[in-house]
């Protein structure tokens, strides 16, 4: 047996073992999905920059394809095709604020990844646990397809194709495809998928729940097969545009970016497709045809086609924008998948909010107002005034209200401030607002441009083929 | 008092309303109606009709609260009530939600009506537990005991391994009023 086999099956015991209370077996998920033979085929990647902190140590693990920027140390472990971003690790000396309590980091937080599997998987920003503050850990925890772990430390946890846990620490849960949660902390849950939870307990609650038969049609895995659907479908349509960029030594960019914007080398850019100020281009995003407006941003696995952003939009990890007229300051959430058509193109107003993990999937026209809350799934007008509201309407909610499937309890004008507060700040962190004259902190779009490239690569031959060596990647003094 | 048995003041099971499986509400219904209409000539006033099998075994149990629950047709829509117990949402949140789902629903409607006759009585009986079986011959303190652990408004009282009768509420109630009236206490 290969040690690669004899890695993963040990991860896969670990996690079942953590799941056994909720008699959750992770098995036939990747029965069937994860071909291991694929461990060998693709070089690892590490991003160097003296503005980041860089200390990588991997121990006993196969890393395919995968990105690491920052501090990170993986032991026994499997990653494919995963981005591990420490660009927004806590620093030694900083204050991480809890609550009431102010928490005084001793030394520079790291990513912990021990016994976990991780394909395709984002894991951005870091640890909300305050019983954690340095040590980010992702711990006998299997993530899979375009799974994202944002600042949620996980122990003993399984994240279906396309799940997304937000600044949320979770213990032995599992979280059902197109998931979407920020609650805190969780354990012992086990997710529908396409549950939508927002929860600040005591301030609001917000939950939506995609109906379980139209959500197939965009992604499902059946016991024993490999996740299915629009969104995949979506993605392997332009798998190869990608194959092409990581095949490729690419010296400059195939379009001009300003000096103050950033388009990463591993991005794919097509076509008519313009970069303005302040704007950020992550790896793995796709561009075709688009126009990126000053401190506008595509994250990782965003792919933004035949549409015009006007600048300060959000694109957070995943989206998905398709004929799309976006106006400013638009946050679109985590994985959202909205699809216009040639003759029936979305435009979106100013200042609205998608929440994480909307669909918008249109046979017609739709013009979504200025400062609109939209979320779950969208094919029509009707359902768009179903699935949405004014953020003013909102901001008046002190108790509760229901619409179709979506159920909100508590301060509305809490929760609407949250999101407008963590847009800005996110816009804040990429660079959106920097400007060269009058002295403004730089962001990722900025420092990004500083960023070079190293590759690492495994053993080719043998029973460890596909697993890496022991590698200890840290600058002297 | 100290020396009744339950079999002193148990229903003999042939005095019991009982209906076959595969009875109708209704049926059901009709058999307690005939079975009250006849109390000034009998010794019991009959509340619950009780269920036999194809042997004559007791199989099942309905009370009036068995009845009024099969006619409620209301849908209530538990699983999602469950799942916002789980996102943390609030009893004052759920109840609310339930209580306009229940205004929505109306059980004094001709068709909802029609429709609770036609339920077999299988589909909405009680079927006993093992801690609703008294031994004819025990004492009513332990009668008393299960009755009031279980919260079950009567007890199957067995002779070996059949069913010979019913032991009701009223009647233990009724005995532990005349013992401590008979105490003489002011």
């Amino acid at each position: 047996m290969f040690e690669r086999e004899k890695i993963f099956n040990r991860i896969i015991q670990r996690v079942n073992i953590n799941l056994r209370d909720l008699n959750f077996d992770v098995s036939p998920f990747v029965t069937g999905h994860a071909d291991l033979r694929q461990m060998s085929r693709f070089y690892a990647f590490y991003g160097v920059t003296t503005d980041i902190p860089l200390n990588l140590q991997f121990i006993h693990s196969s890393l395919a394809g995968s990105y690491f920027l920052g501090k990170c140390q993986v032991k026994n472990a499997m990653l494919y095709k995963t981005d591990i971003r420490g660009d927004e690790l806590k620093r030694k000396g900083s204050t991480f604020q809890f609550k009431n309590f102010s928490i005084d980091l001793r030394q520079d937080e790291f990513i912990d990844i021990v016994s976990s599997a991780l394909v395709k998987t984002l894991v951005h920003n870091f640890s909300h646990d305050p019983e954690s503050p340095e040590r980010f850990f992702i711990k006998n925890t299997l993530s899979l397809d375009y799974a994202n772990i944002h600042g949620a430390p996980a122990d003993g946890c399984f994240l279906s194709p396309f799940a997304t846990v937000d600044l949320t620490t979770m213990r032995n849960c599992a979280i059902g495809a197109y998931s979407y949660i920020q609650a805190g902390r969780i354990s012992h849950l086990n997710v529908q998928p396409g549950t939508i939870w927002v929860n600040s307990p005591g301030t609001f609650n917000f939950l939506y729940q995609f109906p379980q038969d139209r959500l197939q049609h965009y992604i499902k895995q059946e016991a024993g097969g490999k996740p299915e659907g629009a969104l995949i479908d979506f993605i392997e349509k332009r798998a190869q545009a990608f194959d092409k960029v990581f095949d490729t030594a690419i010296t400059s960019p195939p379009i001009p970016v300003p000096e103050t914007a950033s388009l990463d080398r591993y991005a794919v850019v097509l076509s008519e497709t313009t970069i303005d100020e302040n704007v950020l281009v992550a790896q793995r995003a796709y561009l075709e045809n688009c126009t990126m407006g000053i401190g506008a941003n595509a994250q990782e696995n965003c792919y933004i086609i035949n549409s015009n952003l006007q600048g300060n939009n959000v694109m957070a990890h995943g989206a998905k924008v398709v004929e799309t007229e976006m106006e400013k300051n638009i946050f679109v959430g985590f994985n959202s998948f909205l699809v216009g058509k040639p003759g029936c193109r979305i435009t979106i107003g100013t200042g609205c909010i998608v929440m994480p993990h909307t669909i918008i999937d249109c046979s017609e026209p739709l013009e979504i107002p200025p400062d609109t809350l939209l979320w779950g799934l969208i094919t029509n007008k009707q359902e768009l005034e179903e699935n949405s509201i004014p953020l003013e309407e909102l901001r008046v909610v002190h108790h509760s209200i229901q619409r179709g499937n979506m159920h909100f309890e508590g301060e509305g004008g809490a929760f609407v401030e949250g999101f407008k507060h963590r847009i800005n700040h996110i816009l804040e962190s990429n660079g959106a607002f920097y400007h060269q004259h009058n002295n403004n902190i730089k962001g990722h779009a900025q420092n990004n441009r500083k960023l070079s490239l190293n590759n690492i690569q495994p053993y080719l031959f043998g029973e460890m083929e596909g697993v890496y060596p022991d590698i200890t990647i840290q600058p002297q003094g | 008092m100290e020396t009744y048995t339950v079999k002193d003041l148990m229903v003999p099971l042939e005095e019991y309303v009982t209906v076959p499986l595969g009875t109708t509400l209704l049926g059901a219904m009709l058999a307690l109606e005939k079975a009250q209409e006849n109390y000034d000539q009998g010794k019991y006033h009959h509340r619950a009709v009780l269920v036999l099998d194809r042997e004559n075994k007791v199989v099942g149990r309905i009370s009036q609260l068995r009845v009024l629950q099969a006619m409620e047709t209301r849908e209530e829509n538990t699983e999602l009530y469950a799942q916002l117990k789980m996102y943390q949402f609030s009893d004052a949140y759920v109840d609310k939600l339930r209580e306009n789902d229940r205004i929505k629903c109306k059980v004094f409607a001709e068709e909802t009506l029609k429709e609770a006759t036609e339920k077999p009585v299988e589909d909405f009986m009680q079927k006993p537990t093992p801690d609703e079986y008294v031994d004819e011959s025990e004492k009513l303190d332990l009668a008393m005991h299960k009755m009031v652990a279980g919260a079950h408004q009567s007890l199957l009282v067995t002779r070996d391994k059949d069913i010979v009768g019913i032991l009701r509420m009223v009647d233990i109630f009724t005995a532990s009023f005349h013992a401590m009236k008979s105490l003489g206490v002011a």
